[in-house]
């Protein structure tokens, strides 16, 4: 398949994502939030995915559950990228011993077991979006790091860099004006998958219940419903199966982008690090 | 390995001390985080008490000297809401989990580079797309949700595996019996985990074989008529394996992670539950000493993988960062 197709389908499904989340009032039936079937109803022409314990409409409750997904995955992603990017540039840039040093903390990060270090952050600060995206972000910016400091590294020691160094350009000139230039396909890589993976994130934490509890999300909704027992009464098929294929959905959209914008050296690249 | 024995010995320090002050810079009463909510019904002498029997009336220099002699001794007191020792709670919970995810890094990494080599031996044909597609598919999947459907078609609608936990309640098997037992109550999770991991081992194999297979001596080897058969294990297999074993390496934290999620899904008794209960319980030190536990297992994992690395490709021997 051809990369601009791949690209192409996964933007048109990640735009119609992003108009859910921006219409969910327009689009959905009812107020998530609203009682407007019985407990447990099963669907039906009113209700298309069935009510949930309390009678909320689950149809509406995903529509809705669009919103916290995106909203964290893509504030996660733009924490990540911020320590990443620095991180790893002024790394690769400087060398010696700000390197080792930055190093130092990368492997830091590498090492700590991711979940275990988010539930316990979580538990001890409150569930909003944006401390959730902080504790993300600041967990998982190590992968983008490392890419960039050695892309850095070659970017600092080609011909062209070295010259314009000579001529007297100054260290934040040629960092704003021609590494992050150069680096941008790099990092628009890392972007996409970042969201994918705090969409993904987002919806663990929910499920674990450490999420914010009034917000719905797509991984409360499935923590709901596996408190209320609905894994062995059937309603799993329209109260867990669906939230579950919008997660997949959304991070199968982002890994086609990915594909799409990923070039074959940066391919080369990874599976050579990896 | 002096150097590395320092590096890792450092990260586990600083796990160690920030785990001491987590709790202590965060906004909140230490009574409630000790007790729980039975402390809205404590006299004020009895959470007087509390509070000395934790040395949170000490200064904080002579807290965390008590901290580090409790951390070594063992002496890591009662979880409130289990009402058990922590430390054996921890024992009991980290051996199920160690168990949960030997077992899955075992098929993920054999199951995921095989498909990946025959995914690379295909492309050559042009039939490796059907593979590459459902390795996508599959890697856009959380894992809790395939555990999820795992339980509800094969746990309750089909009934062939058991939901809950890692043993069958109430029948003390031994032996055999036993050990069939335990087998099959992994079964569900360790499925699940493997699906949810299979990815990353699958495309790098792939893309190493793939990269072996363009080498200058595999081609001398065919024009020499080396056997086909002893090319493929011999020669492809041997060097396309080395990302393999370094991916191996850098997911094994990744991977108690993992089981976490799936643990919870299934009830299985490991440190996922553990730490999943701890939290829904509000149980402050049992979630303390279950991240400080598991962030040691995944230092002393990546420590080992560290040294076998070392000890598969020599040359990594002085690289280490």
């Amino acid at each position: 398949m051809n990369n601009r197709v791949v690209g192409g389908i996964g933007l048109a499904l990640l735009a119609v994502l992003m108009l859910t989340a921006v219409f969910a009032p327009q689009i959905a039936p009812y107020s998530p939030y609203a009682q407007t079937g019985a407990p447990f109803e099963a669907p039906s022409r009113a209700h298309l995915l069935g009510a949930n314990d309390v009678g909320q409409d689950i149809l509406s409750e995903l529509i809705y559950g669009t919103r916290n997904s995106l909203l964290v995955g893509f504030t996660s992603a733009a924490v990540a990228m911020t320590i990443g990017v620095l991180v790893g540039v002024l790394s690769g840039w400087y060398g010696g011993r700000v390197d080792r040093l930055l190093s130092k903390v990368t492997s830091f990060f590498m090492t700590v077991p991711f979940l275990p270090s988010v539930i316990i952050l979580s538990t001890f600060s409150d569930s909003s979006v944006l401390s959730m995206s902080i504790i993300l972000g600041a967990l998982s910016w190590t992968g983008v790091a490392r890419v960039l400091r050695s892309a850095t590294m070659q970017i600092r020691s080609s011909a062209y860099v070295r010259i314009i160094k000579g001529m007297g350009a100054s260290d934040g000139y040629i960092l704003t004006h021609h590494v992050l230039r150069e680096l941008l396909p790099l990092i628009a890589y890392r972007v996409v998958t970042r969201v994918k993976s705090g969409i993904l994130s987002e919806s663990t934490m929910s499920f674990l219940g450490l999420g914010n509890p009034v917000a719905k999300s797509w991984g409360s909704i499935i923590y709901y419903a596996q408190a209320k027992n609905a894994l062995l009464t059937g309603a799993w098929v329209w109260w867990i199966v669906p939230p579950g294929l919008c997660i997949c959905l959304v991070s199968l959209s982002l890994m086609l982008i990915g594909y799409s914008i990923e070039s074959p050296s940066d391919r080369r690249r990874e599976a050579e690090k990896a | 390995m002096r150097k590395r024995i320092l590096h890792y010995g450092i990260i586990l320090a600083v796990v160690i001390v920030v785990n001491f002050f987590i709790p202590r810079l965060l906004p909140g009463s230490p009574l409630k985080t000790l007790v729980g909510e039975e402390a809205g019904s404590m006299t004020a002498e009895q959470k007087m008490g509390v509070l000395e029997t934790y040395h949170l009336t000490e200064p904080m220099i002579v807290q965390f000297a008590y901290y580090l002699r409790d951390l070594f001794t063992g002496n890591w007191g009662v979880s409130f809401s289990k009402r058990l020792p922590i430390a054996q709670l921890l024992t009991s919970a980290a051996g199920w989990t160690l168990l949960l995810s030997g077992v899955t890094m075992l098929f993920s990494v054999v199951i995921g580079s095989l498909l990946g080599a025959l995914s690379a031996v295909r492309r050559r044909k042009g039939r490796d797309l059907g593979l590459v597609l459902s390795a996508t598919v599959l890697d856009s999947i959380p894992s809790f949700w395939i555990a999820i459907l795992l339980l509800c078609v094969f746990g309750g609608k089909l009934g062939w595996f058991p939901t809950y936990g890692a043993v069958s309640m109430w029948k003390n098997y031994t032996g055999l019996r036993w050990l069939a037992d335990v087998l099959w109550h992994m079964a569900l999770p360790v499925l699940a985990l493997v699906i949810t991991s299979l990815m990353p081992y699958f495309s790098t194999a792939r893309f190493s074989v793939l990269k072996t297979l363009a080498q200058d001596y595999v081609r001398m080897a065919r024009f020499r008529g080396v056997p086909e058969r002893k090319i493929s294990v011999g020669y492809i297999m041997r060097n396309a394996m080395v990302p393999v074993f370094t991916l191996l390496m850098m997911d094994v934290g990744y991977l108690l992670s993992g089981s976490v999620l799936v643990e919870t899904v299934f009830s299985y008794p490991g440190l996922g539950v553990l730490m999943r209960d701890a939290v829904s319980a509000r149980d402050y030190p049992l979630i303390q000493y279950t991240f400080l536990i598991s962030s040691a297992l995944t230092v002393a994992a990546l420590f080992a993988a560290d040294v076998l690395y070392a000890k598969i490709d020599p040359m990594m021997e002085d690289g280490h960062e």
